[in-house]
């Protein structure tokens, strides 16, 4: 209970401490930064600890009638474990990153707040509480998407907002039909609709994938999100290829497993063409990505093609499908946002921002380069990386749920993502000499350092799966 | 005493206000009298609606039945503050208490001379009893009355900045009102020839007799109250008085056209539609399609509008266009959720937008500019000026934990009652373009370089009127406990009755 | 068609009324000029004044005064009529007020015409 406040709160208080410091103290404030990042962390791994440990962790109360209730499960444990963890990377990334450019104050502010509605999507316990915090984030990241204040800035800020608000008020609409229909939001209990076979069920279903679909990016609700590549890279890293992406995930498991529940799922025909949905969307996304020549657009057009994984998981209604599903939402996270923060020092340390100008950067950036290759690897799904395992249980999800043209899908997607990355990786090592070893220096070690670590995570959990496997376990065995 | 004042409080509540404006203008010479006088009665007719509305809750919807000079019902004229009436009631004292907040020691300078300020107090006043007659009156002929006083109050209003554009405005305004309330007398004078009463119930019960017999009148007695209540509350094509008067009026005057003077139209019609003709007439004349039909229309015929506008003041006044749209919507849901919806959107939107014209108002008299892209930057220099506008926009965007929200939460719920689905699409459509129209405005303020000018809050009355109504906003989103009861009981009651 | 004939003569005053009415409304929406709106205004008015009072109206009916030498004990309606008066202050009222709002506009525009007010406001809001 406390520590579930407390995680909750760090990121609010922190933030609102941030906004009340002073413009030049810098030090100082990256301190703060740091300070309640890692709360928000830790009280999120005490709370994830004890919702394992199967207490029950529950604060709930009421605004205008409706009740709202934050209690964690399995499922929202991880991934507020996910993004808290992340968090702390991507602050000390920002540390690099962002020292010499404008606005600071603001930007570490709306960073910290985000947590704090990240957390708020992940630990919310009915529909009300994810509801609001779900628009909540919107409002809390659209200054981190407009940073850079120009017109192009203000533009995409403008189409993340237009796309995210039109996705909440189609969720609004399913959560007040289900509401009507049900009578209770509670996720605690069940699924929210069991035994209410209805004929409109199919289109409620809709609603809420479509609109939770436009934060995770479905295709073809997918436009906002390599316009929002605008950002700063860190926000780019960890908001659009994990936290505001994953709560419209989240969004999606929680309507699939906890709203209607596998059972009532699979007896709606509607649901049965979702999985195709998602491998559409995995294969036209990491196609499109190909194309991409600036690498941001690339690994924006990556994201969405990855987040459809996860989906596709979800949809196969199987046990196996939903291991895959949740160790693909850990792993691609940290192999994913390894890859932006490569792409972050390569155009900071450069000036590159387009893969075909790249030639022989791998050689003044061999660190980064190297990380980037390692993440490469773990894309296409290689064995010592962790997205092996969680591609191998999608594929036996698939298999296992009768279709196998998906776990055709997968190995395509594997082998045009490796056409998508390791040329790449080669035309960085292959160009001409120029060592002019730009990795030198605090404010790169402040980039480096979280990419090698979280490089370093995903080659760890690749070769021990086991230790997250307790995890995954608990998520699949609390709605099978 | 007290006894004396308790027992005859329905009729204070209306005449206190009127009394003070006809006194005003003896106390013209001293600004500070006149205003502390005006904010005193304000803070009175709040503890007053405050003590009824305990009263009506605490009896559980028996109304509180007031008969003047003591005359029985269908003789004499009847006031009934029912959940309804003391539901209104709260919603004007809260609005106009602020507003008048705001306008102390800060009008000369909109409108001109000292003299000006204190008529701009009596017609104030003057509007504000008309709107509490409309709350507790049980009588079509005062209904006209009140209309038409509230009608030249607010014309009054419109005019009161010595400009010409003021008086075009108002000019329109006044005719295209008096055609509004022309029909208006019309609708009651035939209810009045076919039913022989004037008392709203009986009224209803004549009517609930032989409706049967003279369908065709009925059908023409709607819709001349249709019309002209439409006009009045500036239903969509029907508006087009609206922008200029709202936007050329004082600032205060501006919170309480949109904020007040159009939701007493609305009760009224209200009060004729469902106490009157009754819920069976509306659907056996199929009037509530109507009224969904002209909602949907107005909401998304009003958001395109404001879209258009670069104008500050006009873009909220546009957008008071299409929120009334919601209302109308509302009105059509001949269901408990529906209508407790509609009240508390109602109620929302009278909060909501008095509080961003008023924060509109203090930023045009702080910067002098009246576009918005002229007002980049001014988060920074007038903070809570500022705060408080989001707030209100929040709230008329219809994010969870402002008021807006919870209105919106039961008009979805009544029209989904009603098995109305495009509708629903159309609330929800109609909350994006508010945002398209309302957030520019804010990243404007927040996140564009600030102008190196010297742009201050407005004083300390003022920042405490833009507080107040933002903590009413979010209070309503957050614990509308008592306020959604009456609300829900009221609505309750207007399916109860035939 | 006699049929009809027959009762819009037994009910001409309402007739009337319609038809004052509908004048009204025409003037008002019609005329650019701002006293015809006005006298438009009350054209319309005065025809809702004479349905009421025709409403009271009853043929044969005696003053509404209590008389004991009154033999057929019906009575006009008095209410109507007085409610009418309430009606015709109302509309002097705003009839007043508006007077008032043209003679400010004749001063600001030199026109009583809402077109070429129109325009000049535009052409002032253009400079």
């Amino acid at each position: 209970m406390l520590n579930l406040i407390l995680a909750l709160s760090s990121g609010v208080v922190g933030g609102l401490i941030v906004a009340m410091m002073p413009q030049a103290n810098h030090r100082l404030r990256n301190l703060v930064v740091l300070v309640f990042s890692a709360s928000g962390m830790v009280f999120s791994w005490r709370v994830a600890q004890m919702v394992f440990a199967g207490e029950s962790v529950k604060i709930a109360g009421e605004f205008g009638g409706l009740a709202w209730s934050l209690a964690p499960d399995p499922l929202g444990a991880v991934f507020g474990l996910i993004a808290s963890t992340l968090w702390l990377f991507a602050a000390v990334y920002s540390f690099g990153y962002m020292a010499q450019k404008h606005k600071q104050r603001t930007y570490y502010t709306f960073l910290l707040i985000s947590l704090s509605v990240t957390l708020g999507v992940a630990f919310s316990g009915n529909l009300v509480a994810l509801y609001l915090f779900y628009e909540l984030l919107t409002f809390a990241t659209y200054p981190l998407v407009i940073h850079e204040r120009s017109s192009e800035a203000v533009k995409a800020g403008s189409k993340y907002i237009l796309y995210s608000l039109s996705g909440a008020g189609a969720i609004l609409i399913a959560i007040v039909i289900t509401y009507r229909w049900a009578g209770n939001l509670d996720f605690a209990g069940g699924p929210i609709l069991v035994g209410c076979l209805k004929p409109g069920l199919s289109w409620l279903l809709l609603l809420f994938v479509g609109g939770f679909g436009v934060k995770a990016a479905i295709m073809p609700l997918h436009r906002w999100l390599p316009a929002a590549m605008i950002a700063p890279t860190p926000v780019s890293a960890l908001l659009h290829a994990v936290a505001v992406v994953y709560s419209g995930v989240y969004g999606i498991l929680r309507v699939v497993y906890s709203v209607f529940g596998h059972e009532l799922m699979g007896q709606l025909s509607f649901a049965s063409i979702l999985p195709w949905i998602a491998a559409f969307t995995i294969l036209v996304g990491v196609a499109i990505a190909t194309q991409q020549d600036v690498l941001k657009r690339r690994l924006a057009y990556h994201t969405i093609s990855q987040l459809s994984y996860i989906l596709l998981g979800a949809f196969t209604l199987q046990p196996w499908g939903l291991t895959g599903a949740i160790l693909h939402m850990i792993s691609y996270s940290t192999l994913k946002v390894t890859l932006f923060f490569c792409a972050g020092i390569i155009a900071e340390q450069t000036g590159e921002t387009k893969v075909s100008r790249m030639g022989g950067v791998g050689w003044s950036l061999p660190k980064t380069m190297a990380a980037f290759g390692i993440a490469s690897l773990g894309m296409i799904g290689m064995l010592p990386l962790n997205t092996f395992w969680s591609k191998y249980y999608l594929m036996k999800g698939s298999v296992a749920g009768g279709r196998w043209p998906l776990a055709l899908v997968l190995i395509g997607s594997g082998i045009i993502n490796a056409l998508c990355f390791i040329p790449t990786v080669v035309t960085a090592f292959s160009g001409e000499r120029v060592r002019s070893d730009t990795e030198q220096g605090g404010r790169v070690a402040l980039m480096l350092a979280p990419t090698m670590f979280l490089a370093a995570i995903s080659l760890f959990i690749g070769l021990w799966p086991g230790i997250v496997w307790s995890g995954v376990q608990a998520v699949v065995d609390w709605f099978f | 005493m007290t006894a004396a004042i308790t027992a005859n409080l329905p009729v204070f509540v209306v005449i206190a206000p009127l009394f003070v404006a006809f006194v005003l203008p003896t106390f013209a010479r001293r600004m500070r009298l006149v205003e502390g006088l005006v904010i005193f009665v304000e803070a009175l007719g709040l503890v007053g609606a405050g003590y009824l509305a305990s009263i009506v809750l605490a009896q559980k919807g028996i109304p509180i039945i007031y008969r003047l000079g003591g005359w029985p019902a269908p003789w004499g004229i009847e006031l009934e503050v029912g959940s309804l009436g003391a539901f209104f009631l709260l919603v004007i004292a809260g609005v106009s208490l602020p507003v008048a907040l705001f306008a102390r020691g800060n009008l000369t300078k909109e409108v001109g001379s000292k003299e000006r300020v204190t008529r701009f107090y009596v017609l104030y006043l003057l509007l504000n009893g008309a709107l509490a007659g409309m709350a507790v009156t049980n009588d079509l002929f005062n209904v006209f009355v009140l209309v038409e006083v509230a009608t030249l109050s607010c014309c009054g209003l419109v005019s009161a900045r010595n400009h010409p554009r003021a008086a075009e405005a108002a000019f329109t305004y006044l005719i295209l009102a008096t055609l509004g309330s022309t029909l208006v007398l019309g609708g009651i004078g035939f209810l009045y020839i076919t039913t022989g009463h004037l008392n709203m119930g009986f009224s209803s019960q004549e009517l609930g007799r032989i409706w049967q017999d003279n369908p065709h009148v009925v059908w023409v007695a709607i819709s001349f109250m249709l019309v002209g209540f439409g006009v009045k509350s500036a239903l969509f094509p029907l508006h087009l008085w609206l922008p200029d008067a709202h936007s050329t009026a004082p600032s205060p005057a501006s919170a309480i056209l949109s904020g007040l003077a159009i939701k007493g139209y609305l009760i009224c019609l209200l009060k004729i539609l469902y106490n009157v003709f009754g819920h069976t007439l509306i659907q056996a004349f199929a009037v509530h399609r109507i009224l969904v039909l002209a909602g949907m229309v107005a909401i998304i015929a009003g958001s395109i509008l404001a879209l258009t506008q670069d104008e500050l003041k006009r873009r909220l006044a546009f957008s008071t266009v299409a929120q009334v749209g919601y209302i109308y919507l509302g009105l059509g849901l001949v269901n408990t959720k529906g209508l407790t919806g509609m009240l508390f959107y109602l109620a929302s939107h009278a909060v909501s937008k008095s509080a961003l014209f008023l924060a509109a108002g203090a930023m045009i008299a702080a910067t002098g500019k009246q576009s918005i892209s002229e007002l980049a930057g001014i988060g920074r220099k007038m903070p809570i000026t500022m705060a408080v506008f989001t707030v209100g926009s929040l709230s008329l965007v219809g994010i969870p934990l402002f008021s807006g929200f919870i209105g919106k939460w039961y008009l979805i719920l009544g029209n989904l009652e009603a098995g109305n689905i495009i509708p629903v699409a159309v609330i929800i459509i109609g909350s994006v373009l508010c945002a398209a129209y309302l957030f520019p405005i804010i990243r404007t303020a927040y996140f564009e370089p600030v102008a190196d000018e010297d742009w201050q809050d407005p004083g300390l009355p003022q920042k405490i009127s833009l507080i107040l109504l933002a903590v009413a906003i979010v209070i309503l989103g957050v614990l509308p406990g008592p306020f959604l009861e009456l609300a829900s009981r009221a609505a309750a009651e207007f399916l109860v009755l035939q | 068609m006699r049929i009809l004939l027959e009762k819009l003569m037994a009910n001409y005053p309402y007739f009337a009324a319609v038809v004052l009415f509908t004048i009204g409304a025409l003037t008002v929406m019609t005329r650019s000029n701002l006293f015809k709106k006005l006298i438009g205004i009350n054209i319309m008015e005065s025809g809702i004044f004479l349905m009421f009072v025709a409403a009271g109206n009853i043929r044969g009916g005696a003053v509404p005064i209590l008389d004991e030498a009154n033999t057929k004990s019906v009575y006009i309606n008095p209410l109507p009529s007085a409610l009418m008066l309430t009606g015709i202050v109302v509309s002097v009222s705003v009839t007043a007020f508006a007077l008032a709002l043209i003679v400010r506009l004749y001063k600001s525009y030199g026109t009583t015409d809402a077109h070429r007010i129109a325009e000049m406001r535009n052409e002032v809001s253009e400079r």
